[in-house]
This record gives structure tokens, C-alpha cells and sequence, in this order.
């Protein structure tokens, strides 16, 4: 281990296109692939590289973040130096709204950079599921000598989000760097929001474009930065999802059924942490009957799941068949009831012989807490 | 200086458990996995942080390390305290003397000064190999409404079991008239569970006396307990009602993880009241196959299962592969069932593998004198493709028996 990475973790992004996943919520705070939330990949990565000082910089619905990572225990970050420290919405004495973007965000902690004793920082989007090593992307960072390395992996556009292409020369430094809105079916190497920067460079960068009104960390320091030849591109062969709305949240949650995803997320050496809830473990009743699925602790099931996701201490009863579908914490589907491509947030119930169908391309969404 | 305490518990976790052959090879009993995600040793120790006893000694002797480690700073159970927690307590050395632990009595009289750091009016005896959920607090409440010098916790035991536990005889107010140990011809069906309230300051006078008594055993069964009913000190029972089974043989641990698969049994772990804490294995979601079949089965996460798994216990990061047959077994963490293997009425020990087409154990229609024949295969064994493992039959690391 080295204390030579802190990391920067910005919790919200594209908070509108969760189809109300995200009301009482930030991005980062999603729950993903049964047990975790979208920060657990984050937090675990940043502390599996040694990365023990973060910040996490909220902006909005910030409760259930703070309810879920405490002190930071259930990562090993509750250290007497170091640890988490959680920025709320902070705006300076002299602005009168919060921060618009992230060079704004990050000016505001500038004094908790410069006082730390690292010497690099990871800057992380908080929509990214991916075990990264971060310590291979330092090494690499500091052996070609780049001023930023720009994680990316290769993956399609299919939905209109913003997405950042990269283009790289034969030695991995960035010679392009544009946004795209139109979709598109071809495999684009597509950055993931994820850089490690040089504390010194970063702190530089956003003086100067703080002091020029800047706002967007891409578009104002990124791509100008092109031009002077010391981005590194790092290509993250292994799976990295970046959620940014309901359908690709729908759709990186099903590849996890798949068991290569699954051994690249979870199989090496370096785990994925999550706070520990002590459930019991699932019980699968006489008639129960699953499939393809992925189900957390906590469970009672007595009816029928296939290629499905099951979040903990979910019940699934008599006659009830779930088909494609997020079942996510505390749920009760009652007897009978039929889901096909529906997506039901925390402590959903769908009461006795409802059947509600979502399409793959546009799944249904059930709110928090509601009764169907 | 420690800050007092009312009650102070001390939990005795160094016996070997010999008769749980392979799988106490290696770890004390206490640590033996149990009930998919749990340690034998959890049902205690929650129990005494959920009776708001927040001081916990754990004694250990035999094969400590593993205890050691799983309790660690006591945090999973919420034994971190500023003042108290839980301590890991291994025989030690002083200017005059040092030995190991004699025998239960023996063992609380070698920490007298670690209950006296806390100085409490009450200390509770607590032995770290039975399932069951209880509430001292309650006991402890008993204990003071008495004025009490000594309350043991009793259950009702059919008179036919009752020689094989310790019997309490008591009148109306439950104060204890006879103590019989195993006795051949019972007189009564309350039977010590093994939990003991003392006031601290008559335990400790008796201990010292008894450490004194060169022919002592210095055992509470056979020692202090005879001793301070012969002398007339106040001892009362407390009746529990509830589920509880000692789980010192592979028989009655085999049948404890069975009672988790039986709504009847009065273990319920589900109650969010009475959480039962485990260290936590940092494992992702369980993942079950296209060709799994499972049928009134506890299963754990991580791992995956593409096998026929009915009437079992499927512990944390177990893998039953396709085709494999699991029945009325408990498969403990992170072992491995290959291809085309049957496993019928079987412990499987952690990290072990069964190879592909392996026949473990053998189906039991009931329990034979009391003992079911339950086939075992140790911890990190691995059992050759092929092989049989007999019903009743245990293999341990060495292939020895």
C-alpha cells in the first residue's frame, strides 16, 4: 500500500434522466447489482489502491449517501488520518447559488487538497460500477509522464447521453477529445469520468479557470489541454459500466447476471465492500423456483424468478413470477402478481395478482415506498 | 481505570469439542461456521449485546487464533466501546504462577482481575457452544428481585433426556433445593443450560476457596455450584422458554442447522429485534443458474449453484456445480460440490471440495438411539473424483478418520 493518491468523488450527474430512480437520492447513491450501491465501487476501489483520503462532493439529496456511508467503517476508512469527508452543497461567501459545475465544486475544496500530503489525485464521476486498481494507473500515469490520465473503456453510445470520445496516438496520448449526443452502434473508446492528475497540475488548472469563469472541467480544461500532448488514455479492458439514466441502468444491472462480468467485478483479489446490514440468509421456500438470478441475503422466496435481480430481504410469494426485472431492498411482491422489465425501488409492495410489464428498451419504473 | 459496570459477562470459548472431530481439528468450537453465514460462537455473543451487556470477556485456550481473529475489536457485534467491549482473554503468565486453564472454575478464577477492572456487582457465565436467543437482561432482573447469590438458567427437558444434563431441583420460588449432575434417576426436568448469574463478590469468595482445594476439579458443575448449595448460599433457577440446543456433537449440530429450514423449530434468525450478528464476508449476491433447483433450502451470498439443492444449508461463497445433488446437508463457507456429486445427510467443512461423482453419506429415514449417522467431510479436504464417503463416516485432513 502507498499514501500516495487521495481521491475526489463527485456524487451527483444526470439526476433528471433516472426516471424518478434518483428523487430521494444522488447518481452514486443508485443501488447496483443486488447489494451495492454505485459508491461502494468508488469507495472500495480508492481504498483497495491505497487511496484512503476522499472527498465526496455532494450537491443535492445527499441524506441517504450520508445514511449509508456513516464513518465509513464498512470500507476500513474510519482512520484516525485520512478517511471520508463528505462536502455538502458549499457555495463561496461571494456566490449567491451552489456550484454549477466541477471546477467550481473543486475550487470550493481547494484547501483540502493543498493540505493533504498526497501527491496525486483520482478525480471520479459517482456513476461509474467498475473494480479499478488504481495503483497500475499511477504507475503508468508517472512512467510516460503525463500531466492527466484519462480512464476510458471501449463501449457503444447507444442513448443520448453526453458522452466523451477519446482519441489516442500509438502511445496512449490523447490527440481527440469530443462530446457526442447523436447515438451510435460502433465501439468508441469512451471516457468514463474517472482521471488521476498530479496534485500540483490540478491545483493550477482550477485557479486559472476559476479566475476565468469557467465552469466544466471537460470542456474548459480537458479538451484544451489536447493540444499540449499530456493526457494519457488508460484503457479498462475488464467491465466498467457508466450508468447515466434508466435504460443503461437497466441494462449494466443485467450483464452482471453474466459470469464473466461477474469474476471481473468481484473475483479478484480486491473486493467490493458495502455496509453491512446483517440480514440473514435467503430462504428458498418449497416452491420456490429461480433462475439466471442474482439474489442478496435476507430473501424469502416462494415463487418464481427468472433472469432477475433480488436486493436484500425481498419476498417474493406463492404464484408470483419476475421475469427481467430489479426487485431492489425490502420489496414484497404479493401472491400472484406478475413483473416482467420493471425496475421497483426500495421498500416497493406490489399487492396481490398485479401484472406490471416494462419493455427491455424502457423498463418500469416503481417510485420508493409506494404500494402497487 | 475502567468505569463500573453492573454486569460483566464472561464467556468460556476454550474447550476443544472433541466430539466434533475434523471440523474442532483446527478451530475452538465457538468458531465453527453455523447456519449458512454465522459462527456458533454469534448466538452468544449477540445475545449479550442485545441484553445490553456491553462488557464481555472471551476466554480461550484450545486453537485461539481463529476466535481471535473473528472477534477481532468486537465491532460486528458492537463490542467497539470507548469503555468496556469485548476482550479476548488467553491463559497467561504473573510474577507467581502461570498455567493453563484448569477447568471452567479455574478459568474465571485466573481473571477475577479482569471482571475487577469494572468492578461489577453481577457476573454472568455464558458458554460459547449452544444456539438459542436469549434475554439476560431478564435473568439478570430475576437475579436482583431474589437478592440472589447464584440464578441458573433452567429449561424443561423431557424426562427421558433429563440424565444427560445437570438437574435442578427447586421449590416453589424456584430456590434450589439439589443439584445432580447427570443424574441416573432424575428428580426433576429443569436442566442447566450452562448460564450462570453470580453476585461477584460471594463467586469470587468461592473461587478462591476452590482454587485453594487441591482435589477440587475446579469445575462450576462439580465444584462451586455443590459447594454453595451445600453451604446455603441463595440459589435460584430461571426458567427460559425458547429455543436452545447445545450443538456438541456433529449429530445435534446437523440437526440445529435443520431446525433453521423448519418454521415449527422456534428459531426464527429473521426477527430484526433480536438480530443475530456475524462477522460479514465482503461477498457479492448469490448467483443461481439455469440449471439450479432449489427446494426449502437457507442459502448464504456469494457462490454459485447450478446444482439440486432440497433440505440444506448453503453457507457464504459455496459453488454446487451442475448436476449435483445436495440433500438434507449443510454445506459450510466456501466449499465446493463438483459435477454429478450426491451429498445426502453430510457436513461439508470450509474450503472443502467434493470431487465430480462423489457419493457422500447416505439417506437417513431418523436418528438411531438419538444420533442421526451423518457423513463429514473436514475443513480443506478434498474428496477424489469417484470417492465414497460412508454414512456416519468422517474424513479429516490427513484422509485419517
Amino acid at each position: 500500500m502507498n499514501t500516495k493518491m487521495m481521491a475526489i468523488l463527485f456524487a451527483s450527474g444526470n439526476e433528471n434522466k433516472f426516471n424518478d430512480l434518483t428523487i430521494h437520492r444522488t447518481t452514486t447513491s443508485m443501488p447496483f447489482a443486488g447489494r451495492y450501491r454505485l459508491v461502494d465501487f468508488a469507495l472500495s476501489s480508492f481504498v483497495n489502491s491505497g487511496a484512503t483520503r476522499i472527498g465526496i462532493i455532494t450537491r443535492n439529496n445527499y441524506s441517504s449517501l450520508m445514511d449509508h456511508i456513516r464513518m465509513g467503517r464498512d470500507w476500513d476508512l474510519n482512520r484516525k488520518n485520512s478517511g471520508i469527508a463528505v462536502f455538502p452543497p458549499f457555495g463561496l461567501n461571494t456566490s449567491k447559488e451552489m456550484y454549477k459545475g466541477k471546477i467550481e465544486a473543486l475550487y470550493t475544496i481547494l484547501d483540502f487538497i493543498e493540505k493533504a500530503p498526497e501527491d496525486y489525485v483520482i478525480l471520479s464521476n459517482g456513476n461509474i460500477a467498475a473494480n479499478i486498481d488504481y495503483t497500475k494507473v499511477l504507475e503508468r500515469h508517472i512512467e510516460k509522464g503525463a500531466d492527466l490520465t484519462i480512464l476510458c473503456h471501449k463501449a457503444q453510445c447507444v442513448n443520448s447521453s453526453k458522452r466523451v470520445i477519446v482519441g489516442r496516438d500509438k502511445k496512449d496520448f490523447v490527440n481527440d477529445l469530443y462530446s457526442v449526443e447523436v447515438p451510435s452502434q460502433d465501439l468508441k473508446l469512451v471516457s468514463l469520468g474517472v482521471y488521476v492528475v498530479a496534485k500540483d497540475i490540478l491545483l493550477n488548472w482550477i485557479q486559472q479557470a476559476y479566475a476565468r469563469g469557467f465552469v466544466d472541467f471537460e470542456t474548459d480544461i480537458l479538451f484544451k489541454e489536447v493540444k499540449n500532448g499530456k493526457l494519457l488514455a488508460y484503457e479498462i479492458t475488464e467491465f466498467a459500466a457508466i450508468i447515466d439514466d434508466v435504460k443503461t441502468y437497466y441494462a449494466e444491472s443485467m450483464k452482471v447476471l453474466d459470469f464473466d462480468i461477474r469474476e471481473q467485478l468481484f473475483g479478484g483479489k480486491n473486493k467490493i465492500f458495502t455496509k453491512v446490514k446483517d440480514s440473514v440468509p435467503t430462504t428458498y421456500g418449497e416452491k420456490a423456483v429461480v433462475v439466471n438470478s442474482l439474489i442478496a441475503d435476507g430473501c424469502t422466496i416462494n415463487g418464481t424468478v427468472i433472469n432477475s435481480i433480488l436486493f436484500r430481504n425481498v419476498k417474493v410469494e406463492d404464484g408470483v413470477v419476475i421475469r427481467d426485472s430489479i426487485v431492489m431492498e425490502d420489496g414484497t411482491i404479493m401472491e400472484n402478481s406478475q413483473l416482467s422489465h420493471v425496475i421497483t425501488d426500495k421498500r416497493v409492495t406490489v399487492q396481490p395478482g398485479r401484472e406490471l410489464k416494462g419493455l427491455q428498451t424502457y423498463p418500469i419504473v416503481v417510485v420508493k415506498n409506494k404500494v402497487v | 481505570m475502567a468505569s463500573d459496570k453492573q454486569c460483566v459477562a464472561m464467556l468460556l470459548a476454550g474447550g476443544q469439542g472433541t466430539r466434533l472431530g475434523v471440523l474442532t481439528k483446527e478451530v475452538a468450537k465457538p468458531a465453527v461456521p453455523f447456519g449458512g453465514k454465522y459462527r456458533i460462537i454469534d448466538f452468544t455473543l449477540s445475545n449479550t449485546i442485545n441484553s445490553d451487556i456491553d462488557t464481555i470477556g472471551v476466554l480461550t485456550q484450545y486453537q485461539p487464533f481463529e476466535l481471535n481473529q473473528y472477534i477481532g475489536n468486537g465491532q460486528p457485534w458492537d463490542f467497539d466501546r470507548l469503555d468496556g467491549g469485548a476482550f479476548v482473554l488467553p491463559p497467561y503468565q504473573t510474577a507467581k504462577s502461570g498455567e493453563w486453564y484448569k477447568g471452567t472454575a479455574n478459568a474465571i478464577y485466573q481473571n477475577i482481575n479482569f471482571a475487577d477492572r469494572y468492578n461489577p456487582e453481577y457476573v454472568l457465565i455464558l458458554s460459547g457452544d449452544h444456539i438459542y436467543k436469549m434475554d439476560y437482561s431478564k435473568m439478570l432482573s430475576s437475579h436482583i428481585k431474589n437478592g440472589a447469590d447464584c440464578t441458573i438458567a433452567v429449561l424443561d427437558v423431557p424426562i427421558e433426556q433429563a440424565s444427560r444434563f445437570g438437574i435442578m431441583s427447586a421449590d416453589s420460588n424456584n430456590r434450589i433445593t439439589e443439584f445432580e449432575e447427570k443424574p441416573k434417576h432424575p428428580k426433576s426436568t429443569k436442566a442447566s443450560m450452562g448460564i450462570y448469574i453470580f453476585t461477584w463478590a460471594k463467586l469470587k469468595e468461592y473461587l478462591i476457596k476452590d482454587e485453594a482445594d487441591k482435589n477440587s476439579y475446579n469445575d462450576f458443575g462439580k465444584n462451586i455450584i455443590p459447594n454453595m448449595l451445600r453451604d446455603g448460599q441463595k440459589m435460584y433457577t430461571y426458567d427460559f422458554v425458547g429455543y436452545w440446543k447445545d450443538v456438541g456433537t456433529i449429530s445435534s449440530l446437523w440437526e440445529a442447522n435443520m431446525d433453521l429450514l423448519d418454521p415449527q423449530s422456534g428459531m426464527n434468525l429473521s426477527d430484526r429485534k433480536w438480530i443475530v450478528y456475524a462477522r460479514n464476508a465482503a461477498e457479492p449476491p448469490r448467483y443461481v443458474g439455469l440449471n439450479a433447483k432449489l427446494f426449502n433450502s437457507v442459502v448464504s451470498e456469494g457462490g454459485e449453484i447450478d446444482g439440486d439443492i432440497s433440505n440444506s444449508i448453503v453457507s457464504t461463497g459455496v459453488v454446487v456445480e451442475k448436476g449435483a445433488i445436495v440433500k438434507d446437508s449443510v454445506l459450510m463457507p466456501n466449499s465446493i460440490i463438483r459435477k454429478g456429486a450426491v451429498v445426502s445427510h453430510a457436513i461439508v467443512g470450509w474450503n472443502a471440495e467434493v470431487g465430480e461423482n462423489c457419493v457422500i453419506g447416505e439417506h437417513q429415514s431418523g436418528p438411531i438411539n438419538g444420533e442421526w449417522k451423518i457423513a463429514v467431510v473436514g475443513p480443506r479436504v478434498s474428496i477424489k473424483k469417484g470417492d465414497k464417503v460412508a454414512a456416519g463416516e468422517m474424513i479429516g485432513a490427513e484422509g485419517g478418520k
